[in-house]
């Protein structure tokens, strides 16, 4: 995408997250037993969505780049996996906030947080082992690696724990049917978040492509000039 | 079968390594026992709460044991620049890792051999052959995540910091069935059955998942 | 078909040149000299050639194989003498000749063949730690030859060799195609009639007959 182009969607992807916000505040109504402090839930969760889909391409990336060396999916593995990590952190920091006036804690080690908190720590982890490694093809290799065991790893922790959980019973998520208009304004912003995820990985990816490219620039003595010997 | 020939040759060559040096397993021994002698003074441990602190106890132990087995497993290679003559030889890169994996495991598992009995010592749990089952199960599992990583690690810059955070997460589902295999066998509602098939299961998974990530480790 | 066809074969660690389209043909048979100064790129070329790295840019063909796709396959034929040897010091000189039998699926009646002909039929059971420099080197020399290659490629042999050593590479040599990089001039103008020389990452010249252009 040209500059011009991400600019405009960049604008766009904000408007709609204002609009969001408006939604969330105006339109949706507050919660009978939670009261406005619900209203985390919108973001909260859309973003937990919205880091899994970024995921899910660092996952498509790896694969893609491990079998076809196509740099490309490389790039766009690199782009997930920070716009995830930052979704991530959101979802994790929106949770305790909400969890705090609501059951009275900031962290319980039920499966769905343990394997959130995971999933940070791992794609963490992914973007150390790229800065850390080689830059290039060991960079990206073992990157995908780890993006590729991160992305199995996560659902196998969420269903030992809950296995787990089953055994040695904690506190209970409390979880409301949600009405129409709550679940209408949960729709448009996960929407919205969605949007903003896929701005953002495009930013994210034309950066990628120009710290690639650049420092090579500099050095290859422009092929065009062959006499060597 | 040529990988198992490769395979056992690298597993057979590591252990040979370490009986003559013996520098690896005596200090691991040492540490996991020295573990639970700290949470005896750590914790508050009677008949009642040994349950519950066993289990957390041996897996914290054997997780940073298996740290240090797998860390070692590739960095000695690295030193002297022998895990490239290996991989000069054309031998697959599948059949390297799992010598190396099947090396680690069996210094890990020498370990065990002394903890276990050390934790029916201090904390009076049975040794019963499920949990000996369970334990071994994880180990493998274990070992093949741990040598992954460790031989990604062993190329990179600040290795010692990067391999617990990139190995522990994926060692989380191991150690939760381990755990509830100790506490199973320390009179806990339930069998170990599930514990052993939770165990089984990953092992299957991560083996294979391994296996095929070798190459992208081990190989330029 | 010539034994390696290497074409515009460059590489660059991160930013820094290291190689420039260098151009290579060693037909088979051919002893081939690589010379140049210190980070003129040698060691750079010989890991390529031997399949230890894969340049950034190039082609490259070994014995009539694509030699970025079919790495292992070509590992199987050849020998690479890296500079540092890559031997297990805790092990003896036989076992550690053992243990690439077994990788390499050779015949252990093979050891003490190579042993005899390097000359360390009497330090068999020494661990590798307490052999001098000269033997070490020597030894890797006789692990190369284990498999029978049809290829070596060997990076400063001539690094710690003592008399023996210089010996038994000639007589490893024979009927084999090499790639050598030294530095040592009377071991080239003794083993290689054919000559490359580097200089920052380019082919300065190439020649028979070794004549170093100062």
């Amino acid at each position: 995408m040209t500059r011009k182009r991400l600019e405009i969607a960049a604008a766009g992807a904000l408007a709609l997250m204002l609009l969001a916000g408006g939604a969330i505040f105006l339109y949706a109504p507050t919660d009978a037993l939670q009261g406005q402090v619900q209203r985390i839930f919108y973001l909260h969760v859309s973003a937990a969505i919205a880091a899994f889909a970024c995921f899910a391409v660092v996952l498509g990336g790896g694969v893609a780049y491990l079998w076809k060396e196509n740099l490309t999916a490389d790039r766009l593995a690199r782009a997930a996996a920070l716009v995830g990590l930052v979704l991530t952190t959101v979802t994790l920091v929106m949770g305790m906030e909400w969890a705090k006036p609501v059951w009275g804690v900031y962290w319980t080690w039920d499966a769905r947080l343990t394997s959130t908190l995971v999933l940070w720590i791992i794609y963490a982890g992914y973007l150390l082992v790229r800065r850390l490694a080689t830059p290039g093809r060991q960079a990206a290799r073992f990157a995908a690696v780890v993006g590729i065991f991160g992305f199995a790893d996560v659902p196998v922790v969420y269903f030992s724990v809950q296995w787990w959980s089953t055994l040695h019973p904690g506190p209970v998520l409390v979880n409301d049917a949600l009405p129409p208009e709550m679940l209408a304004t949960f729709l448009f912003t996960m929407l919205c978040t969605l949007v903003l995820a896929a701005v953002m990985v495009a930013i994210r990816y034309r950066i990628e492509v120009l710290l690639d490219t650049q420092p090579m620039a500099q050095v290859v003595p422009s092929s065009a000039v062959t006499s060597q010997s | 079968m040529r990988t198992a020939r490769i395979a056992f040759a690298i597993a057979r060559k590591d252990l040979v390594s370490e009986w003559r040096s013996r520098e690896m397993v005596p200090a691991l021994a040492q540490f996991v026992v020295l573990a639970l002698v700290i949470a005896n003074f750590g914790f508050q441990i009677d008949a009642k709460s040994a349950p519950s602190i066993a289990p957390g106890v041996l897996w914290l132990a054997l997780v940073f044991a298996g740290i240090v087995a797998f860390g070692r497993a590739f960095t000695s290679e690295r030193e002297q620049n022998t895990l490239e003559a290996v991989m000069m030889t054309g031998a697959p890169p599948s059949a390297v890792f799992a010598g190396k994996a099947i090396g680690a495991a069996a210094v890990l598992i020498v370990c065990e051999a002394v903890l276990l009995p050390a934790l029916t010592l201090f904390f009076g749990t049975p040794l019963s052959p499920g949990l000996v089952v369970a334990v071994v199960l994880a180990t493998v599992g274990m070992s093949a995540l741990g040598c992954v990583f460790a031989a990604m690690v062993a190329q990179m810059r600040a290795r010692e910091l990067l391999l617990p955070l990139l190995v522990i997460p994926l060692w989380i589902p191991f150690i939760v069935a381990g755990g509830q295999a100790v506490q199973v066998a320390m009179g806990a509602n339930g069998t170990i059955d599930e514990a052993l098939r939770l165990l089984l299961v990953l092992d299957i998974l991560f083996v294979v998942l391994t296996s095929l990530a070798a190459r992208f480790v081990l190989d330029d | 078909m010539s034994a390696i066809v290497a074409e515009g074969i460059s590489h660059w660690f991160g930013s820094e040149p290291a190689l420039d389209s260098v151009d290579l043909v060693v037909e088979r048979g051919d002893h081939v000299a690589v010379l140049g100064e210190n980070g003129a790129g040698k060691t750079t070329l010989l890991r390529i050639l031997a399949t230890a790295l894969r340049p950034s840019a190039g082609r490259l063909e070994i014995m009539g194989l694509d030699a970025l796709k079919e790495r292992a396959r070509l590992r199987t034929r050849m020998a690479f003498v890296a500079h540092t040897p890559g031997l297990y010091p805790a092990l003896t000189a036989e076992e550690n000749l053992a243990f690439h039998c077994s990788l390499r699926g050779v015949d252990r009646a093979r050891i003490p063949e190579v042993l005899g002909m390097a000359g360390l039929a009497n330090v068999a059971q020494r661990r590798v730690s307490e052999l001098s420099r000269g033997m070490q080197q020597r030894l890797a020399i006789a692990r190369a030859v284990l498999h029978e290659p049809l290829l070596m490629i060997l990076d400063e042999p001539d690094a710690s060799l003592d008399a023996e050593g210089a010996d038994l590479l000639a007589e490893v040599l024979k009927n084999r195609t090499a790639v050598i990089a030294t530095h040592n001039q009377a071991l080239a103008t003794r083993l290689c009639p054919r000559t490359l020389t580097l200089r920052k990452g380019r082919v300065l010249g190439a020649g028979s007959r070794l004549r170093i252009v100062q």
